[in-house]
């Protein structure tokens, strides 16, 4: 489903990811870790194409096209989702409005008519029950005086509204209590089929105890470092990274 | 994303008027310039008694004392105006009976507008006054409005067949003293509407005119006049277009409104007059005097989407005269391409336990220059006065300028005001975050703005605020993308 | 006197005919025309004193250098200062005006980094009229403005207070936050107009204005623990000018503004 090649990617000036080879194919789950500042969200942003970071180098294969020809909204339309680790708000913009929008243009590029109101209307009760999403937050703004935990929620109740075939959760475990990790966590796994494929990056092993994974990378200082099973995450959970920076450095 | 918003601004630029169109109508006009013998022409025309021609003269003899004026942040070419058609009207056969009589292709330009004249405006609800150039071509529903006593009919009528009121009421809120362009309205007004909601009555349907300028070279000058008695309520919805020439065109109309006590009045106001092209060739210029003035426990509300004219000039407002009374101002003004606006309001707290609200929202794009001007005015005896105004700028691309220019006097140390206003641009935070769900960037940019204004389009009736979100989106083409 | 005072506090002396400022402390004192430059990469700091009449000041900020301004209006005087700001250049400046008097500061942003700071302070009383003027060019980007001014009148006082932060075509980044707070008692009239004039579209530009009253009940309460009407009024009015009496663009003089406008503060 992707395939990355030795991707370098940029901003200004400086090199973040330096050589990041990975391959996901449907029906699996990947986990990356990483100490801060290893590149963990720049490797998302540019994969879901954000134009502050340049691509120097290497390619990235999604279904079978270059991913690195299209925009941001071509990627999502052709499947790809990114689920922020700091979801924008967007004033005045009410979360219904804006899905049905995004729901749209999802079915119109996969040669679907447009939903009609009572469609959309139940896809949305069925949806956000899923991340058991207070129905009253589809009302509001986007994302405006959202809670932390209701935002990530938000995120994945998004996801489930447009059914890509690879998400990519940037930190969607980060600032959330345990209850809230729980429906968030159970919330992806529901929407976890043969057929799609998740990317989890995080910072700790507890999201992992929820969505288990095939397989779990070690990104530092711009590249994959180490990758296990889903064993080498309570690993890291206790050892810390050091022991693989160390022998990284001795290579 | 920066080249990308850059692109989506100039296709956005070059985005259609779809009302620009001419009616094929046979026109009689009366020729250019303006003299006492044309304000008598005009007066004559209309069949107005000798009073109301009295007036006209009184008004424009100040007029020719008065000097253009030159505050507003606004370049305003010269205006020559004994170049400009004073009346101009369609021929009508005969006077008209019932909607059939109507000239059909009359009724083709309206129907064209979208203005439900006919029977869906039973289904609609609106009862509508069209105001076509000079005149007033048909007043629907005029029956059903009578059973309750209301008045809905054109300015010219209302002279005629309620001399009391009209002598009572005209002027009385904007004084033809007032400004340059009210001097001149006053001397020059050729129709509008009038309307009159007797007390203790609420109005069981929307009232609206709407305004179209056709015959080239023509200023329009409509007077509209509302008079709510006490403790009676009516919304009043207005909307105007013009055909796209290359000519500069005169806009300057008076819209009255007296809330008597405890009466309740919503304006609401769509501006879509023909910007001029891209280049800024053509257009309207729109230099309008709104004002109501409120009595003890009265509200007025003034709603108002800008996104027409080449040059606006605008400051509906309130005089808050009476204990207890309050005002609303809620306003989005969109530009683009060369387009100016400088609009606002003016709250005058002058009754005690006065509120005022005022909410505006600028947006600018392309090369326009959009200013928020308003003024709070709490006067000596206006204790327990409160204000709170709310101005926001939003800039599409860095070619354009958004500018605030409010000033507050308080005269009365009882009173709290606070105004607050921001600049932002629509963030690359914001664009990312819905091309990753997969919308282009003209949609996200137009889906923000709508966001960005819903505030204000909140408080439209719900069949302007469709149109309303429309025009915005409509308005923004060949600006983003 | 309150001018000597702070004067004593900077061991200023007065500025050279040249105009040329080097590190140090400096006192303008009374009615002329001056030219002040302050050399690239110094710390300056300078006392602006009025005297009747019209006194007018352009102030060079050159690069890197550093210019704290203390200013005070004590006297029926007109007051010009305008002032540019070199690129990384630093003004900060306050304000301190308890007469009828006209002031008007333009500030200038000319280079890159340049940052210009205001906090001001009007009081008065009786029949004054004064008007306070702070108008801020950003005229290139990335550069910042504070711009804060409370006003309190009371008695028949009239105070206006008029604020323009200009921003120039290309002048992207600009930040600038304008301010404007103010309190009337009995019978004062407040004006404030605080203006945006913008050419540029990234930029954070926001203003707000509020024109209030005493806190009643604040008021009582004090009272109700044993203060005089006019101290717990006095202490209510220092609460609201403390911040910019507190964070005054030179160290050590709060005990002398606070002096200055308490004398004042028991007039109203």
């Amino acid at each position: 489903m992707l395939k990355v090649e030795n991707l370098h990617a940029s901003v200004g000036d400086k090199m973040i990811l330096k050589g990041i080879n990975l391959e996901v194919k449907a029906g699996e789950v990947h986990a990356i870790m990483g100490p801060n500042g290893s590149g963990k969200s720049t490797l998302a942003s540019v994969l879901a194409g954000n134009e502050k970071f340049t691509v120097t180098e290497g390619s990235v294969e999604f279904e079978g096209e270059n991913l690195l020809d299209l925009n941001i909204e071509e990627r999502s339309r052709r499947g790809l989702f990114l689920g922020f680790q700091y979801p924008v708000e967007i004033p005045g913009v009410t979360m219904a409005n804006f899905m049905k929008l995004a729901v749209n243009e999802q079915r119109k590029a996969r040669g679907l008519e447009p939903l009609t109101a009572a469609e959309y209307l139940r896809m949305m009760k069925e949806k956000s029950a899923i991340v058991e999403l207070d129905s009253k937050l589809t009302s509001r703004a986007v994302n405006e005086g959202f809670s932390g935990g209701e935002k990530k929620k938000n995120e994945i109740f998004q996801m489930a509204m447009l059914e890509p075939k690879l998400s990519i959760l940037d930190e969607t475990d980060s600032g959330l209590d345990i209850d809230a990790l729980r429906i968030v966590a159970t919330g992806v796994t529901r929407l976890k089929t043969k057929e799609n494929a998740t990317v989890v990056i995080t910072h700790y092993q507890r999201l992992l105890d929820y969505i288990v994974p095939d397989y779990v990378h070690v990104l530092y200082k711009g590249r994959i470092i180490y990758t296990g099973d889903k064993s080498l995450a309570l690993k890291l959970e206790k050892e810390g990274y050091d022991w693989l920076i160390n022998d990284y450095k001795e290579e | 994303m920066e080249k990308d918003t850059k692109d989506i601004i100039q296709e956005l630029e070059s985005g259609d008027y779809k009302y620009g169109f001419v009616t094929d109508i046979e026109t009689e006009t009366i020729g250019r310039g303006l003299s006492e013998d044309v304000i008598r022409l005009i007066s004559a025309k209309k069949g107005e008694p000798e009073w109301m021609l009295e007036r006209r003269l009184k008004a424009y003899r100040h007029w020719l004392t008065l000097e253009h004026p030159h505050w507003a942040h606004l370049d305003i070419p010269e205006i020559d105006f004994q170049d400009v058609i004073y009346y101009a009207a369609p021929k009508q056969k005969k006077a008209l009976g019932s909607m059939d009589e109507v000239d059909p292709e009359l009724k083709r330009t309206f129907d064209k507008l979208g203005i439900p004249l006919e029977e869906q405006m039973a289904l609609a609800g609106v009862a509508v006054d069209a105001v076509m150039d000079s005149v007033s071509v048909k007043t629907t529903f005029r029956d059903t409005l009578a059973e309750k006593g209301i008045i809905f009919c054109s300015i010219s009528e209302a002279i005629k067949e309620h001399p009391e009121l009209i002598k009572k009421y005209l002027g009385s809120v904007v004084s033809y003293a007032d400004n340059f362009y009210a001097a001149l309205n006053a001397a020059v007004f050729s129709d509008g509407s009038f309307c009159y909601i007797p007390k203790g009555v609420r109005c069981p349907m929307e009232l609206s005119t709407y305004f179209r300028i056709n015959a080239e070279g023509t200023g329009q000058f409509e007077r509209t006049l509302i008079v709510a008695d006490e403790g009676s309520y009516v919304s009043y919805l207005e909307g105007c277009t013009a055909p796209r020439r290359d000519e500069n065109q005169l806009h300057a109309a008076v819209v009255e409104i007296v809330v008597e006590k405890d009466a309740d009045v919503k304006y609401s106001t769509v501006q879509n007059w023909y910007p001029g092209d891209k280049e800024g060739k053509g257009g309207i210029y729109n230099f309008v005097t709104k004002r109501g003035i409120c009595r003890e426990g009265a509200h007025l509300s003034w709603t108002q989407v800008e996104t027409g004219s080449a040059i606006t000039w605008k400051y509906p407002s309130c005089i808050l005269q009476g204990d207890n009374s309050s005002g609303e101002f809620y306003s989005v003004a969109m530009t683009n391409n060369y387009q100016q606006a400088d609009t606002g309001t003016k709250m005058i707290h002058l009754g005690r336990n006065t509120r005022s609200r005022i909410v505006s929202k600028g947006i600018s794009a392309g090369r326009s220059q959009n200013a928020y001007r308003g003024l709070v005015r709490v006067a000596k005896g206006a204790d327990n006065a409160r204000n709170y105004s709310q101005c926001d700028s939003l800039l599409i691309g860095d070619k354009c300028g958004a500018h605030t220019f409010p000033v507050i006097d308080s005269q009365n140390p009882s009173a709290v005001l606070e105004h607050e206003a921001t600049t932002s641009k629509i963030s690359e935070d914001q664009l990312f975050y819905c091309n990753q769900r997969g919308l282009s960037t003209e949609d996200a940019v137009g889906l923000i703005v709508n966001g960005y204004a819903r505030e204000v389009l909140a408080k439209l009736p719900m069949e302007f605020a469709v149109e309303a979100q429309k025009l915005l989106s409509l308005s923004l083409e060949g600006s983003v993308g | 006197m309150v001018v000597e005072r702070i004067n004593e506090i900077l061991g200023a002396k007065p500025v050279d005919a040249g105009g040329a400022l080097s590190s140090g402390a400096y006192v303008i004192c009374g009615d002329s025309a001056t030219d002040v430059t302050v050399a690239e990469g110094t710390t300056a700091q300078l006392l602006i004193a009025d005297a009747p009449g019209a006194i007018e000041i352009n102030i060079d900020v050159e690069r890197g250098a550093n210019l704290s301004i203390v200013h005070l209006v004590t006297e029926h005087s007109s007051t010009n200062i305008s002032i540019a700001v070199a690129e990384g250049g630093v003004c900060r400046m306050t304000q301190a005006v308890i007469s009828s008097s006209d002031s008007r500061v333009v500030a200038s942003l000319v280079g890159s980094g340049a940052r210009f700071e205001l906090g001001g302070v009007f009081v008065i009383t009786d029949e004054d009229q004064t008007s306070v003027t702070v108008d801020v060019n950003h005229m290139v980007a990335d550069t910042v403005s504070r711009t804060m001014v409370k006003g309190v009148a009371s008695g028949n006082a009239h105070g206006s207070f008029s604020g323009l932060v200009y921003v120039a075509p290309d002048a992207q980044h600009t930040d600038s936050v304008q301010s404007s707070r103010n309190v009337t008692i009995g019978t004062a009239r407040i004006e404030t107009l605080p203006q945006l004039e913008i050419y540029a579209d990234d930029v954070k530009c926001s203003h707000g204005a509020t024109v209030g009253q005493m806190d009643v009940d604040a008021i009582l309460y004090m009272r109700q623990r044993g203060l005089s009407l006019v101290d717990a009024k006095r202490l209510q009015i220092e609460g609201f000018v403390d911040d910019v009496v507190l964070h005054a663009s030179v160290e050590g003089i709060t005990d002398a503004l606070t002096e200055l406008l308490g004398e004042k503060l028991t007039r109203l």
